[in-house]
């Protein structure tokens, strides 16, 4: 029978078709360009990327695209939750490739091939924001790993990027045989892959077969975990981070997270929501507990600054985690949650929490981009091959070299360190605020505390930038960076302006109902 | 000037130094002298804005916050800029704008490199800590509270000493790990402040709300926590922890013995600049937060914690002064002194008696007029000589007499001697000590501090100024320059007037001195004079989310 298909259920992968076209085209346009025409090439991943934001930006606020809802015979979904994590997906992409341009041409590495497996992990993110499907799901995870895997080990001259690009590859397909088999067990105890389905049959397989759904759950959140590096399941991080090519480190950062994020969060409102609460949430905060605490402990030694920040990146992985968790959270006492109706799985505070973690992936998006994007200009081609390539001294005195650089990275250490008028605080006090609205105080004290010890080792990059005398005899960079210029300002732009009128975004995400089943 | 643009006066008393400073981003970096020139006319035009909103300030007016302007502003978070100023923070906000142009004027010639930036700092400093003082709103202030550690960080990491990175980097992690904590009580205390959909951070709405609940818990006599309505209970259950927290990050702050380890490294790095914006305003803010903050939003909880507290600012006031004794080094002499001072404040605070709080509010501003005209004198010193330890020094007296003179009054302010600023403040707060419920022992002990503060801080003079001038270096000291003289006259005068006329400021401080008391002791049911302890909501900023909520309307009976 043929499917009966409107153009409405094709609104919500019609950004991905978008990425994965310019994609397409890119790969061919290698066969026809010379060297000097690679420039067009960038400029067509960017073209692709603008358009599919704006697609899901349209998408999102055209009015006779709602009701939101499934689609495509319930193998996507269109919810707020989708557009938001496909337009973050779509914006950071397009900033990576700006990034990358002036980083692959010094080192001569520019190539087709390499926008183009941007362009189709960025649709395999987006891709996976509007799965409602568990196969579906894992193929669109599948798609964006490839992709990375093969961008990560894309300067493959270099030791680094090969070791990296083959741990990576090698966890990562760990993980997916995980998530794999996870899988197909909810479907032997529940008869279905769709996940509302599953949400609907889970209470009588729970009752039927729990060892079979608990298993499940449990392989489920072991292989979502590795891919948003949440602690015991991120020692891929800092190698993978630190190998890879620095813009494709900020792809991993900001968009391949806020994909994964978003993964965890489908699954487990419908996995999670059929089991007796206690467990997930004690599963969850644990998580969160370990990675927010680990991540910022085990970034504090470090002099290496892209493996700080890929520590970094773990800590922050455990706020989001703990936003995760804040959604199973019981009830803890005999009211109602302390703070008013709170705790209840799918109510007000469930919103909040969503908010939280779409405003927080929004934030934390721009400012590892930024970050990374620092990282990435100040990095000159020949340190590929040193082994300190990235320490400390590297940013000596770098307020003297370059002081609009050091003032950009100060702005993002200070944003992922949590301090007011930047995105990163908003962020913070989202989550936490949704998390002390549930009643979890311990938890929520537990991660302020580690984020102010993360703030020492901020401060440390700070310190280097502006208050140590250079070491380095260096002229500065003597080409002209121009993109990345325009990629640092607007993500500077952006977590200033995230962090003082972040109406725009938040008004938006309060208009209604974030998550399809939520 | 009418109502509207009175109540838009306090913007422009936060927003003009960021005007200077934007301005001075866009200025040519070599123009070093330009540089300078402008930041002194954004401070003195900073000063006339804060003098207007002083004279502004009726002060008998039944209003407690006055010249208020509240605006939509992160509404879905429930802030809003919210503005406005009480007796207390109308003073600190004149002698934050008294200090701006001083401190321009102290380092005229002590920076040399990077000029810009080190200007930068000090204006962006100047409108965070006006902003934190004028704030009404609980997140709001945390902005602003959080915003003064940077260009601080800077200043002393930056233009500071030798060991300027570990001091910066320990002051800024010192005062996060406090305000972090802060910030999970005040998001908690968000979720107290009214039913969903009628909450913000708000002080006025927060506050009521609190007073609420304490008085519930209070007539309730309860042990368990059963009979409570939503909100009480979770005072109940969590309120001595929101002020732990509140109570610690302000007394990382002050700082309060054990947390003052610190304030000697940053104060001893920091250039003169630095010293006196900390000494002057920065630790202010730990007091003004107690004051405004932890105590009349826990006011039934402060007084449980009260003998522990009073007991801890004593043991800094003697421990201050005895760490004193012991320095050889002038600068951290100075700091220590600083401990001991405001440890005195914060026993004034923690006596609950109308005495005690406006002595401590007198003395908050007593510290920063004489502590900051230390730091600004020794730093004249140092830029001549370059060094700290009381052995380098000894018969200044001789080379430069009129720095002398000056140095040896503001000691005496320092020392408290009648007729001077720091008598007043002192007096009144032992004597509220005295008049408390605090064991007798406590101001008793407190009381020592005037004999210590009196032998370490004369024994520094001497050794610095009299005796024989045996070091080489010392005999072609130079004597204050005319630029210098300007930067220190206005704190002579302030030590006298204050210490001579200190009633027309008494006044200003009283009614809010008076409400802070009462507040104290309502909460726990001492009190039923209502017509001090409530606080008028404004209504909501237009299209906002219902800020204006039941909880924030309904005044407590």
């Amino acid at each position: 029978m043929v499917p009966h298909l409107t153009v409405a259920d094709l609104t919500p992968v019609l950004p991905a078709a978008v990425l994965a076209l310019t994609g397409i085209v890119l790969m061919l346009s290698e066969a026809f360009l010379e060297g000097t025409q690679r420039t067009y090439q960038a400029m067509l991943a960017l073209g692709g990327c603008v358009i599919a934001m704006g697609v899901a930006i349209t998408s999102a606020s055209s009015p006779d695209l709602l009701p939101y809802g499934l689609r495509l015979q319930g193998f996507a979904v269109f919810d707020r939750f989708s557009v938001f994590i496909t337009a973050t997906v779509a914006g950071s992409s397009a900033l990576v490739v700006l990034l990358s341009k002036d980083y692959l041409r010094k080192r001569d590495a520019e190539r087709g091939e390499f926008y183009a497996l941007i362009l189709f992990a960025a649709a395999g993110m987006s891709l996976v924001a509007v799965s409602a499907e568990l196969v579906t799901l894992f193929i669109n995870i599948e798609v964006l790993s490839i992709a990375t895997y093969a961008l990560t080990a894309f300067l493959r001259r270099g030791r680094r990027a090969s070791e990296a690009g083959f741990k990576y590859f090698l966890l990562g397909a760990f993980a997916s045989a995980m998530l794999l088999y996870g899988a197909s067990l909810l479907y032997g105890a529940t008869g279905s892959t769709h996940l509302d389905a599953i949400g609907r049959n889970l209470g009588q397989a729970v009752k039927d077969r729990p060892a079979l759904v608990y298993a499940a759950f449990g392989l489920l959140l072991a292989g979502l975990a590795f891919k948003v590096s949440a602690i015991p399941f991120h020692m891929w991080t800092p190698d993978v981070y630190e190998g890879a090519p620095t813009p494709i480190t900020g792809l991993m950062s900001a968009a391949v997270k806020a994909a994964a994020v978003v993964a965890m969060v489908r699954v487990l409102i419908f996995v999670g929501g059929g089991l007796e609460a206690r467990i997930p949430y004690v599963m969850l905060s644990g998580l969160a507990l370990a990675t927010m605490v680990g991540g910022n402990l085990m970034a504090l030694p470090q002099r290496n600054v892209k493996r700080m920040l890929a520590y970094s990146s773990i800590a922050h992985a455990g706020y989001l985690l703990l936003g995760v968790a804040t959604l199973f959270a019981p009830r803890a006492h005999m009211r109602t949650g302390l703070f008013g109706a709170s705790g209840a799985f799918g109510s007000i505070s469930a919103e909040s929490v969503y908010r939280g973690l779409l405003f927080y992936l929004l934030a934390y998006a721009v400012t590892a981009i930024g970050a990374f994007g620092v990282l990435g200009a100040i990095e000159r081609s020949e340190d590929d091959k040193q082994s300190d390539a990235w320490d400390l001294d590297r940013l000596a005195g770098l307020s003297q070299r370059h002081p609009v650089w050091a003032a950009a990275m100060a702005l993002f250490m200070l944003s992922l360190g949590g301090i007011p008028a930047t995105a990163g605080f908003l962020g913070k006090v989202l989550i936490f605020g949704a998390a002390i609205n549930a009643d979890m105080v311990p938890l929520a004290v537990v991660g302020i505390l580690s984020s102010a010890v993360a703030i020492y080792y901020y401060l440390k990059v700070v310190v280097a930038m502006y208050m140590r005398p250079s070491s380095l005899s260096e002229g500065g960079a003597t080409e002209a960076m121009f993109a990345t210029n325009t990629v640092l300002g607007i993500a500077a732009l952006a977590v200033v302006f995230l962090g003082l009128m972040p109406g725009v975004v938040t008004n938006w995400l309060a208009q209604g109902a974030l998550l399809f089943g939520g | 000037m009418n109502a509207a643009l009175d109540s838009r006066l306090l913007n422009l008393v936060i927003a003009l130094p960021l005007l200077f400073a934007g301005l001075i981003a866009l200025w040519p970096k070599r123009e070093s002298g330009q540089i300078r020139s402008l930041t002194l006319i954004g401070m003195l035009a900073s000063l006339a804005t804060t003098i207007a909103a002083f004279a502004k300030f009726d002060l008998h007016s039944r209003q407690e916050f006055q010249l208020e302007y509240r605006t939509a502003w992160l509404s879905d978070f429930g802030v809003s800029y919210h503005v406005g100023i009480d007796g207390l923070s109308a003073c600190l906000v004149l002698l934050t704008g008294i200090l701006g142009p001083l401190v321009v004027l102290s380092t005229w010639t002590f920076v040399k490199d990077r000029v810009k930036a080190f200007h930068l700092a000090i204006l962006i400093q100047q409108a965070a800590m006006l902003g934190a003082l004028c704030s009404l709103d609980t997140l709001l202030f945390y902005g602003f509270f959080e915003a003064t550690l940077i260009p601080m960080y800077f200043l002393i990491g930056i233009w500071g000493s030798e060991e300027r990175r570990m001091a910066a980097t320990k002051f800024f992690i010192y005062t996060m790990a406090g305000s972090v904590l802060l910030l999970i009580a005040l998001l908690g205390l968000y979720y107290l402040s009214g039913p969903p959909g009628g909450r913000s951070f708000d002080y006025a709405a927060i506050y009521n709300a609190l007073t609420t609940a304490t008085r519930e818990i209070a007539a309730s006599g309860t042990t368990d926590g059963n009979q409570l309505s939503t909100a009480a209970f979770a005072l109940f259950r969590y309120g001595p922890w929101f002020f732990f927290a509140f109570a610690l990050a302000f007394a990382i702050k002050v700082p309060m013995f054990p947390l003052h380890t610190w304030l000697p490294d940053a104060h001893v790095q920091a250039p003169v600049a630095g010293s006196m914006l900390l000494a002057g305003i920065l630790l202010k803010l730990g007091t003004y937060g107690f004051w405004r903050f932890a105590v009349p939003l826990f006011p039934a909880i402060a007084r449980n914690w009260q003998v522990l507290l009073a007991t801890l600012a004593v043991i800094g006031v003697v421990y201050g002064s005895l760490m004193c004794l012991a320095q050889r080094d002038v600068k951290r002499l100075i700091a220590y002194s600083s401990v001991s001072h405001l440890g005195l404040v914060m026993l004034g605070i923690f006596a609950f008696t109308d005495e005690g709080a406006a002595g401590s509010a007198y003395q908050m501003l007593n510290h920063g007029v004489s502590t900051s005209a230390l730091f600004l004198l020794f730093g004249f010193l140092y830029e001549r000589r370059h060094a700290r330890l009381l052995s380098d020094y000894g018969g200044i007296a001789k080379v430069m007499p009129v720095f002398s003179a000056l140095f040896l009054i503001v000691t005496f302010s320092s020392i408290a001697v009648p007729g001077t600023n720091g008598f007043v403040g002192e007096f009144l707060v032992l004597m509220g000590a005295f008049k408390s419920n605090l064991p007798i022992g406590l101001p008793a002990v407190a009381a020592t501090s005037v004999i210590l503060g009196a032998a370490y801080m004369l024994w520094m003079f001497q050794k610095v100024f009299f005796g024989k001038l045996t070091n080489q270096e010392n005999m072609q000291l130079q004597d204050l320059r005319p630029r210098e003289l300007v930067a220190v006259a206005p704190f002579i005068v302030l030590i006298f007037v204050m210490g001579l006329w200190p009633q027309p400021i008494l006044d200003v401080l009283r009614p809010s001195s008076e409400r802070f008391v009462a507040r104290a002791l309502y909460g726990s049911g001492g009190n039923l004079d209502v017509s001090k302890v409530r606080i008028r909501v404004l209504p909501a900023p237009i299209g906002a989310t219902p800020t204006s909520t039941p909880a924030a309307s309904v005044v407590m009976k």
